[in-house]
C-alpha cells in the first residue's frame, strides 16, 4: 500500500526526467506516450493505495510512510513523509486519474506542436507536483509541492512563449500564487514558533493548545494560500488569463490539479479552522462572493475558454462554501464530480477549438452541432453536469453543498441564497454558450471547416478521454444520494482525528430537498432564459451599456490592482532610480572605478619594456641598500 | 703559503662585477647580456672563495659550487630564449623586445 503511494507520487516524475533526458533521440509522439503511461503507472499506485485503505477498518486508514529525515534542526525535524488516508487516497485518484486522461487528450492536441517534448515534461512534472502536495506528511513538504505546482503553472501557461500575452498571463499567475505560498511560509512559521512542529497531526494537537490571536493568524495564513492557488476573490484575477495556455493545461489547472488545491488545504487543516471558526466563515463568504461575482461575469465573456475558466471559479467558491462552513465531505464530492464535467468540458471545447484551427471567439462561431454530433453530446453532458440537473452529477454534489447551507445557521441561510443565485447564473451561463456554440445556423468560420479536413471530430486518443468523462460526468455523483446513501462522506470520516463524524453539519432530508428543489429549479429557469436569448432568439439580448461594460471589464479588478499595486510600484521605483541608485550608488560605484583605473594607468607608466632600465633600478636600489646599511652600522 | 692580501681579490671581483653590471646596462644584444651577467655571477663567486680563505672554512667554496650550477641553468634557459627568438626571425635586440611595457 505504501509502495503503491511511492509509485503513484514518483512515476510522475520518473516521467518528466525520461522526456528531458532522452530529449531529441525520441520522437514527440513518444514524449507524449513515456508522459502518458508514467500518469497512468502512477494511476495504478493509487488504485493500489486505495484498495490497501479500503481492507483496512475504518480508524486504521492512515497510514504515514517516511523515506528519511528531510530536515532537521535541534529539536525541530521534518521527514520527506507520504500520508496515505483517505482524504489523500481519493485526491491521488482524481489527480492522476482525470491527469492521465487529459496528457492522453494532448497527445491528439498537441500534434505537430513544435516543442512537444517540453510539454509532455511540464505536464508530467505538473502532476508530480499536486500529487507531492496532496500526498505530504507534513506542511513543508506540503509547502514544497504548493511551490512546485505554481511552478509548473507558470511553465505551461507560458508555453507559447512566442505570444506575449502567454508570458504576461504566466507572469501573472506565478506572482499571485508566489502571494499565497508567502502568507502559507508565514503560518508555517508561526506554527513552528508555536508548536514546534509541522507534522499534521502534531500540528493540529499543538494549535488547539495556542492562543486566539496565534489560531487566527495561521487560519489566515492558510486561506490566503488557499484563496491564491483557488483563484478566489481577491486573488482570482490569474485564472481567466491563464487561459492562454494550450486548452488541455487549462483542462488540467481546473480539473486535476492547481485550483482544487486550495479546497485539500481547507479539508486538510480542518482542525486548525474549526479552532478560528470566523476564518473559516471567511472562507465560505468568499466563496459565495466568488461565485457569483464569477457567474455574473462569465455571462458576459466572448471567448469559450474565459467562459468556461470563470465557471470553474464559479464552483469553487461553492467548494470553498462547503469547506467553510464544515460540509468537508460535500466540498471534497463537489471537487470530484466537478474535476469530471470541467475536464470534460474544456476538453469538448478543445475539439471546437481544434477543429476550427485555433479559434476561441464564440461570435465567430455556430451550429456546430451538425458537423460535430458526438462534441455536441459530450459538451451537453458536461453543461448539464455544470447546471446540476438530475441525475447528472453535478445535481448530487452541488445540491449537497447548497442543503449543508441551509442547515448552518443565519449566516448559512444568507450564504444559500447566493449560492442560489449562483445557479441560476451558472444554467443562463452555461447554456449560453452551448447555444451561441452549437445552436443556431452555421456561421461563416463554421462552414469554411465544415468538411473537418477530413478528421472527423478529432483523433481516438482524443474522442476516447472525452467519451471516458462524460460517462463519469453522469455517473461520478451516484456515489452520494443526499440523505439516503453516503459513502464518500463515510469514507472520509476517519480524517476527522476526534470526531465521529467529519461533516460539522448534518442537513436534515427535508433541507436536502429543498435545496435540491431550488437549485434545480432555479438552474431550469437559467436554462430557460438563456434559451430565450440565445437558443429560441424569441427576444434581443437586453444590453445596458453600463452593466454591461462593468461586467466586460471583470468588475474591474484589473484596473483596481493596477493603480493599488502596480502604478505605486513602478512610480516608486523610478523615484528611487533617479535620487538614489543613479546619484548615490551608481555615482560612488564609478568613482572608484574610476580612482583605481587612473591608479593603475600611472603605475604601468613605469613598465617601460626596457630590460636596462629594469636592471639599473635592481642595481640602483641594491646599490642604496648597501649605502643605508653600511650608513646604520 | 702567502699571498696577496684580500683585498686585492675583493678589488678585482667588485672590477669584474663592474665590467659585468656596465655590460647587462649597455649592451643590445641578449647574448653578450648574458655573457655580461656570467661576469657578474663569477665576480660574486671569486669574492665567496676569497672570504672562505679569510675565514678559513669551506662554507664560501659550497656557496660558489651552488652559483656555478644556477649560472649552468641559467645558461640553458637563456640561451633557448634567445634561439626561440632567433627562430622566429625577429631582431636579437632586447630594446626591441619590450611588449611588456605597461
Amino acid at each position: 500500500m505504501t509502495a503503491g503511494a511511492w509509485i503513484c507520487l514518483l512515476a510522475p516524475l520518473a516521467g518528466a526526467v525520461l522526456i528531458t533526458l532522452l530529449g531529441g533521440t525520441i520522437s514527440r509522439r513518444t514524449a507524449g506516450w513515456v508522459s502518458t503511461l508514467s500518469v497512468f503507472a502512477g494511476f495504478g499506485g493509487a488504485v493500489t493505495a486505495f484498495v490497501g485503505l479500503v481492507d483496512r477498518e475504518a480508524d486504521e486508514r492512515e497510514v504515514v510512510t517516511s523515506a528519511w529525515t528531510w530536515l532537521g534542526s535541534g529539536g525541530f525535524s521534518v521527514d520527506l513523509s507520504l500520508l496515505v488516508d483517505p482524504l489523500s487516497a481519493t485526491m491521488m485518484l482524481i489527480v492522476t486519474g482525470v491527469g492521465g486522461l487529459i496528457i492522453l487528450y494532448s497527445v491528439g492536441y498537441m500534434d505537430g506542436d513544435d516543442e512537444e517534448r517540453r510539454y509532455f515534461a511540464y505536464m508530467s512534472l505538473f502532476v508530480f507536483s499536486m500529487l507531492l502536495l496532496v500526498q505530504a506528511g507534513n506542511f513543508l513538504l506540503l509547502l514544497a509541492g504548493w511551490g512546485l505546482v505554481g511552478l509548473a503553472s507558470y511553465l505551461l501557461i507560458g508555453f507559447w512563449h512566442q505570444r506575449p500575452e502567454a508570458v504576461a498571463a504566466a507572469k501573472k499567475a506565478f506572482v499571485m500564487n508566489a502571494f499565497g505560498d508567502a502568507t502559507m511560509a508565514l503560518a508555517f512559521f508561526v506554527l513552528i514558533w508555536q508548536v514546534g512542529s509541522l507534522d499534521f497531526v502534531a500540528a493540529f494537537e499543538g494549535a488547539g493548545e495556542l492562543s486566539d490571536t496565534a489560531v487566527n493568524l495561521v487560519a489566515l495564513g492558510l486561506l490566503g494560500g488557499a484563496v491564491a492557488k483557488s483563484a478566489q476573490i481577491p486573488i482570482h484575477t490569474w485564472l481567466p488569463d491563464a487561459m492562454e495556455g494550450p486548452t488541455p493545461v487549462s483542462a488540467l489547472i481546473h480539473a486535476a490539479t492547481m485550483v482544487t488545491a486550495g479546497v485539500y488545504l481547507i479539508v486538510r487543516a480542518h482542525p486548525i479552522f474549526e479552532l478560528a471558526p470566523d476564518v473559516a466563515d471567511l472562507a465560505a463568504g468568499l466563496g459565495t462572493i466568488t461565485l457569483l461575482v464569477a457567474g455574473f461575469v462569465a455571462l458576459v465573456q466572448v471567448d469559450i475558454k474565459r467562459v468556461i475558466a470563470y465557471s470553474t471559479m464559479s464552483q469553487i467558491g461553492y467548494m470553498f462554501l462547503g469547506a467553510g462552513l464544515g460540509a468537508y465531505g460535500n466540498g471534497m464530492f463537489h471537487l470530484m464530480t466537478h474535476a469530471f464535467f470541467k475536464a470534460l468540458l474544456f476538453m469538448a471545447a478543445g475539439l471546437v477549438i481544434h477543429h476550427l484551427a485555433g479559434e476561441q471567439d464564440m461570435r465567430r462561431m455556430g451550429g456546430l452541432r451538425r458537423a460535430m454530433p458526438r462534441t455536441f453530446l459530450a459538451f451537453l453532458i458536461g453543461a448539464l453536469a455544470l447546471a446540476g440537473m438530475p441525475p447528472l452529477s453535478g445535481f448530487f454534489s452541488k445540491d449537497a453543498i447548497l442543503a449543508s447551507a441551509l442547515a448552518s445557521g443565519s449566516y448559512g441561510q444568507l450564504l444559500f441564497v447566493g449560492g442560489a443565485i449562483g445557479a441560476l447564473l451558472t444554467g443562463i451561463y452555461t447554456f449560453r454558450m452551448l447555444f451561441i456554440v452549437f445552436l443556431g445556423e452555421p456561421s461563416p468560420l463554421v462552414r469554411e471547416h465544415a468538411d473537418g479536413h477530413g478528421r472527423r471530430e478529432g483523433p481516438w486518443t482524443m474522442t476516447v478521454p472525452v467519451a471516458l468523462l462524460a460517462v463519469l460526468a453522469v455517473i461520478g455523483g451516484w456515489v452520494q444520494l443526499a440523505g439516503i446513501w453516503h459513502p464518500f462522506a463515510d469514507w472520509l470520516d476517519p480524517i476527522a482525528l476526534e470526531r465521529e463524524h467529519l461533516a460539522l453539519v448534518e442537513p436534515t432530508v427535508t433541507q436536502d430537498y429543498v435545496a435540491s428543489a431550488i437549485a434545480v429549479g432555479l438552474g431550469l429557469v437559467g436554462i430557460g432564459i438563456a434559451w430565450m436569448f440565445y437558443g429560441a432568439r424569441a427576444r434581443p439580448v437586453p444590453r445596458w451599456s453600463a452593466v454591461q461594460t462593468t461586467l466586460e471589464h471583470k468588475l474591474w479588478f484589473d484596473e483596481l490592482y493596477d493603480a493599488i499595486f502596480y502604478r505605486p510600484a513602478v512610480f516608486l521605483t523610478r523615484l528611487l532610480r533617479r535620487n538614489v541608485e543613479e546619484p548615490l550608488i551608481g555615482g560612488s560605484i564609478q568613482g572608484v572605478t574610476l580612482g583605481a583605473r587612473e591608479a593603475g594607468g600611472a603605475v604601468g607608466e613605469a613598465q617601460t619594456g626596457y630590460l636596462r632600465e629594469y636592471a639599473l633600478a635592481i642595481a640602483g636600489a641594491v646599490a642604496i641598500l648597501v649605502v643605508v646599511f653600511v650608513a646604520v652600522q | 703559503m702567502q699571498g696577496p692580501d684580500i683585498a686585492w681579490y675583493l678589488v678585482v671581483a667588485a672590477f669584474l662585477f663592474s665590467i659585468g653590471a656596465a655590460g647587462v646596462l649597455l649592451r643590445r644584444s641578449p647574448l653578450i647580456v648574458l655573457l655580461s651577467l656570467e661576469i657578474m655571477l663569477n665576480a660574486a663567486n671569486l669574492a665567496l672563495i676569497s672570504f672562505a680563505r679569510l675565514h678559513g672554512d669551506h662554507d664560501g667554496q659550497v656557496f660558489a659550487l651552488a652559483v656555478m650550477a644556477v649560472a649552468a641553468s641559467e645558461v640553458v634557459v637563456g640561451l633557448g630564449l634567445i634561439v626561440a627568438v632567433a627562430r622566429r626571425h625577429i631582431d636579437l635586440d632586447v630594446d626591441r623586445l619590450r611588449v611588456l611595457r605597461g
